[in-house]
C-alpha cells in the first residue's frame, strides 16, 4: 500500500497528482471492531496500546491512485444504540461510509442492514458505502455466511468485503475499493480564473456603497 | 417533554374518580394530601410546580437549543445569499486606503457611525496586522487588511441579527478565500504560509469582534442556555458509571486528565475568537484520549463519546450552548467540516444533543426512577455504578493506603532496629569467645606472667590451708573430727603437697625476684 502524507493544497488542477480530501465514517455496533478496522489501515497495527498516536477516533490516511491522491479523514461513531440518533451529524458530508459487522454475531449484521437503510434514506445520495464483515480469522465461528451478505450487497449496490484487522486481510483492500469508486472531481480550492490581487478593481467600485 | 403534559393530564383524569380512601401525601412523605394539589401536600406541592416549570422553561427553550436546525438554515441562506453580499463586501469606500499601511488603521481615521472597537478586538486586529506585516508581501499585506478593515466596518454599522450576520460574514470568508486562494504568491517559493493560515488568522479577528455584539447577544439565547445549565445539574447523578465509560478512576493520572479536560471545557466560555474556542475544545478532547489511555482503554468512538458526555456532566460549561452556536456561526466553514476540530466540535455537539433527549431508556432504567433521580427525590443507590467515579473517596483510599504503608515501614524498621540490636549482643559475646581462644592458642609473655603468678598465689594458699589444717588436727584432733572427715575424701590433696613442695618455692623465688626488679 503506498501511502504518504497529503501535499496539502499545493495540487495543480488537472496534474497527475490532484489531492482530494474525503471523508468517510464508520458505523457499526459496539465491539464489531471498527477501530481495529481503521487502526490496522492507518497504523498497520492491532493492538491500539502499542500505537503513539492519541486517539483511535479521529485518523486521516492518504493512498495514492494512478492519478490522483486521497487523502482519507476517518470519523468514527459511538456504536451503542444510545447513540443512534445522533449519527446524522457525523454522516452529515461524508462522502463514504463504512458499514461494519462482526461475522461471528448475527445481531451485528441484522444492525448493519439498518444502518445501510438509514444511510441510504438520509445521507447524501452519492455516498460510497462498503459492507465490511470483520473478524473473517475465527471463520470458524462464523454465524453470517458470505453468500448471504454478498447477496445483500449486490441488492444494494454496496462494495462488500469480508476483513480481518487481526490478520489485515483486505484491510486496505476495501479501503483502495473505496478510493477507487470516489468521484475526483477538481481539486479543492481550484483558480477559476485569474485575478491579479493587485488590481485596483475595488477601489475603484464601490464609492456609492458607504 | 410532552410525557410529562400527558402525565398530568391523566392526574387530572383520575382526580375525578378519586376516593377519599387514601388521603396521604402520593409522595409518602406522611403529611395529607389535597386533590386540588394532586393528592400532595403542600411542600411537595410547591416542590412539583417547581420542577413542572423548570421541564417546561426547558420544552419551551428546546427549539431555540436545538443544533439541526439553524445549521440547515444556514446552509440554505448562505447558498441564496451570498452573490448580493459578495457586493457588499466588495466595495471598498475607504478614501485613504490607497496611503494607509496595514499597521496604520487607527481608530481616528474611522468613520463617526462606527461603535468603537472593543479592547480584544483591539487586541485582535493588532496581533492580525502583525501577522500580515510579518508573512506577507507588503502589497497582499495591505490588499488583505483593507479588504478585512472594511468587513469589520461594516459588522458594526449594519444593524443584524447573529443569524444574518453569519450568513455575511461566512460568506465574505467564502469570498475571501476565494480570492487570495487564486493569487499565485501562494505557490512562490518565498511565501513561508499558507491561504489557510491567512483565513486563520482573518477568522480570528473577524470573530473576535463579533464577539461583543453576537455573543449570546439575544435574550432568549441566555435563557436557553440558563435551561441547559439547569438540565445538566439536574443530571449530575449521571456518574461516569452510568455512562459505562472505561475511566480507572483509582489512577491519579486518569484523575488529573480528567480534570483538564474539565478545565480546557470551560475554558472555551473565557476565549472570544471561534478558534481559540476550537483550540480549547480540541485539547479538552485530546486530554480526554489520554485519560482513556492511561485507563488501559481503547481510544474509539465507542468509548470517546461517553467520555466527553460524562466530562460535559462534570464540568457544566457555562454559556455552553452559545458558545457551539457562535463557533458554529462565525468559524471558517471548512473547519467544522473536515479536520480534528470539526470531529471534536460534532462530537461536543453530540453530547449536547444527548443530554438535552436523554431519557430513561438511554440508560436503560425505569421512567420512574429516572426521574425521581432527575428531581432529586431519590438518590441513586450506592454501587460501584456512581461510586466509580468518586473521587473524594479515592483520594481518601489513596490516603489511607500510603498511611498503611507508612506503618508497615515502620514496623519493619522497628523490626531491623531490633534484629541488629540482637545482632551486635551476640557478636560481642562471638567476640570474646573468639579472643578467649586467640589468647589461649597465642598467649603473650605478660598473659604467662600473670597465669604463673595467679597459680603461684593459689598454690601458696593451698600450702597455707594445708599447714593450718596439719596444725588444728595436730593440736586438737578430737574437736576436729568432723572436719577431718570431710577432708577425708580430698586426699588427694595433702598426698600431692610434696610434690608441689618445689614448683610453689621456685614460683615465689621468681615472683619475689620480679617484684624486686
Amino acid at each position: 500500500m503506498a501511502a504518504r502524507n497529503s501535499a496539502g493544497g499545493a495540487a495543480r488542477p488537472g496534474g497527475p497528482n490532484r489531492t482530494c480530501q474525503f471523508k468517510l465514517v464508520l458505523l457499526g455496533e459496539s465491539a464489531v471492531g471498527k477501530s481495529s478496522l481503521v487502526l490496522r489501515f492507518v497504523k498497520g497495527q492491532f493492538h491500539e496500546y502499542q500505537e503513539s498516536t492519541i486517539g483511535a477516533a479521529f485518523l486521516t490516511q492518504t493512498v495514492c491512485l494512478d492519478d490522483a491522491t486521497i487523502k482519507f479523514e476517518i470519523w468514527d461513531t459511538a456504536g451503542q444504540e444510545r447513540y443512534h440518533s445522533l449519527a446524522p451529524m457525523y454522516y452529515r458530508g461524508a462522502q463514504a461510509a463504512i458499514v461494519v459487522y462482526d461475522i461471528t454475531n448475527t445481531e451485528s449484521f441484522i444492525k448493519a442492514k439498518n444502518w445501510v437503510k438509514e444511510l441510504q434514506r438520509q445521507a447524501s445520495p452519492n455516498i460510497v458505502m462498503a459492507l465490511a464483515g470483520n473478524k473473517a480469522d475465527v471463520a470458524q465461528k462464523r454465524t453470517v455466511e458470505y453468500e448471504e451478505a454478498n447477496a445483500y450487497a449486490e441488492d444494494n449496490a454496496l462494495l462488500f468485503m469480508e476483513t480481518s484487522a487481526k490478520t489485515s486481510m483486505n484491510v486496505n483492500d476495501i479501503f483502495m475499493a473505496i478510493a477507487k469508486k470516489l468521484p475526483i472531481g477538481p481539486a479543492q480550492g481550484e483558480p477559476t480564473g485569474t485575478v491579479d490581487m493587485n488590481q485596483p478593481q475595488q477601489q475603484q467600485k464601490g464609492s456609492c456603497c458607504k | 417533554m410532552s410525557d410529562k403534559h400527558g402525565e398530568e393530564d391523566e392526574s387530572k383524569k383520575a382526580k375525578m374518580h378519586l376516593k377519599a380512601n387514601d388521603l396521604l401525601c402520593v409522595n409518602g412523605c406522611g403529611f395529607y394530601g389535597t386533590p386540588q394539589w394532586e393528592n400532595r401536600c403542600s411542600k411537595c406541592w410547591r416542590a412539583h410546580q417547581n420542577e413542572l416549570k423548570k421541564s417546561q422553561d426547558f420544552a419551551k427553550n428546546k427549539s431555540l437549543l436545538s443544533f439541526d436546525q439553524f445549521q440547515e438554515r444556514r446552509k440554505s441562506t448562505t447558498e441564496s445569499k451570498s452573490r448580493g453580499i459578495k457586493n457588499l463586501f466588495k466595495t471598498s469606500p475607504i478614501p485613504e486606503s490607497g496611503t494607509s499601511s496595514p499597521t496604520s488603521t487607527s481608530p481616528s481615521s474611522t468613520p463617526t457611525r462606527r461603535r468603537d472597537l472593543s479592547p480584544d478586538s483591539l487586541e485582535a486586529r493588532k496581533q492580525f496586522s502583525d501577522f500580515l506585516v510579518a508573512n506577507l508581501s507588503t502589497a497582499m499585506a495591505q490588499e488583505i487588511a483593507r479588504s478585512v478593515k472594511n468587513a469589520v466596518n461594516k459588522i458594526s454599522e449594519m444593524r443584524l441579527n447573529s443569524e444574518d450576520m453569519s450568513d455575511l460574514v461566512i460568506s465574505y470568508y467564502q469570498y475571501l478565500g476565494d480570492r487570495i486562494g487564486v493569487h499565485s504568491y501562494f505557490n512562490s517559493p518565498d511565501c513561508k504560509v499558507k491561504v489557510e493560515d491567512v483565513m486563520d488568522q482573518v477568522e480570528k479577528y473577524i470573530s473576535t469582534c463579533c464577539y461583543a455584539m453576537f455573543f449570546c447577544a439575544s435574550h432568549d439565547e441566555e435563557v436557553a442556555d440558563m435551561s441547559l445549565q439547569d438540565r445538566i445539574r439536574s443530571l449530575h447523578w449521571v456518574t461516569a458509571g452510568f455512562l459505562e465509560t472505561k475511566l480507572v478512576f483509582k489512577k491519579q493520572n486518569v484523575r488529573d486528565k480528567v480534570d483538564e479536560a474539565i478545565t480546557e471545557l470551560i475554558e472555551i466560555n473565557a476565549k472570544k475568537s471561534a478558534f481559540e474556542k476550537l483550540d480549547c475544545l480540541t485539547r479538552s478532547c485530546k486530554a480526554i484520549f489520554e485519560a482513556l489511555k492511561e485507563s488501559e482503554s481503547s481510544t474509539s468512538a465507542d468509548e470517546f463519546l461517553p467520555t466527553l458526555i460524562y466530562i460535559l456532566f462534570r464540568g457544566n460549561p457555562p454559556l455552553i450552548q452559545s458558545n457551539v452556536k457562535f463557533i458554529s456561526r462565525f468559524a471558517v466553514p471548512a473547519r467544522l467540516m473536515s479536520g480534528e476540530a470539526a470531529y471534536f466540535f460534532t462530537n461536543l455537539s453530540c453530547a449536547l444533543e444527548f443530554a438535552r433527549n436523554m431519557n430513561h431508556e438511554s440508560l436503560q432504567m425505569e421512567k420512574t426512577e429516572f426521574e425521581a433521580y432527575t428531581s432529586g427525590h431519590m438518590a441513586p443507590p450506592l454501587s460501584v455504578l456512581n461510586t466509580a467515579c468518586n473521587q473524594a473517596m479515592y483520594v481518601l483510599e489513596g490516603t489511607i493506603e500510603t498511611i498503611v504503608t507508612v506503618a508497615k515501614k515502620a514496623e519493619d524498621l522497628l523490626k531491623n532496629l531490633t534484629g541488629v540490636d540482637k545482632k551486635s549482643d551476640d557478636d560481642l559475646e562471638k567476640m570474646l569467645i573468639l579472643i578467649k581462644e586467640t589468647v589461649d592458642i597465642f598467649p603473650t609473655d605478660e598473659y604467662i606472667q600473670m597465669k604463673e603468678s595467679i597459680f603461684a598465689e593459689e598454690q601458696e594458699t593451698a600450702d597455707l590451708l594445708v599447714s593450718l589444717s596439719r596444725q588444728s588436727s595436730e593440736s586438737g584432733r578430737g574437736t576436729l573430727s568432723t572436719s577431718a572427715d570431710n577432708t577425708q575424701p580430698s586426699t588427694p590433696q595433702p598426698q600431692l603437697d610434696p610434690s608441689f613442695e618445689s614448683p610453689l618455692a621456685a614460683a615465689i623465688v621468681q615472683k619475689e625476684a620480679t617484684d624486686s626488679n
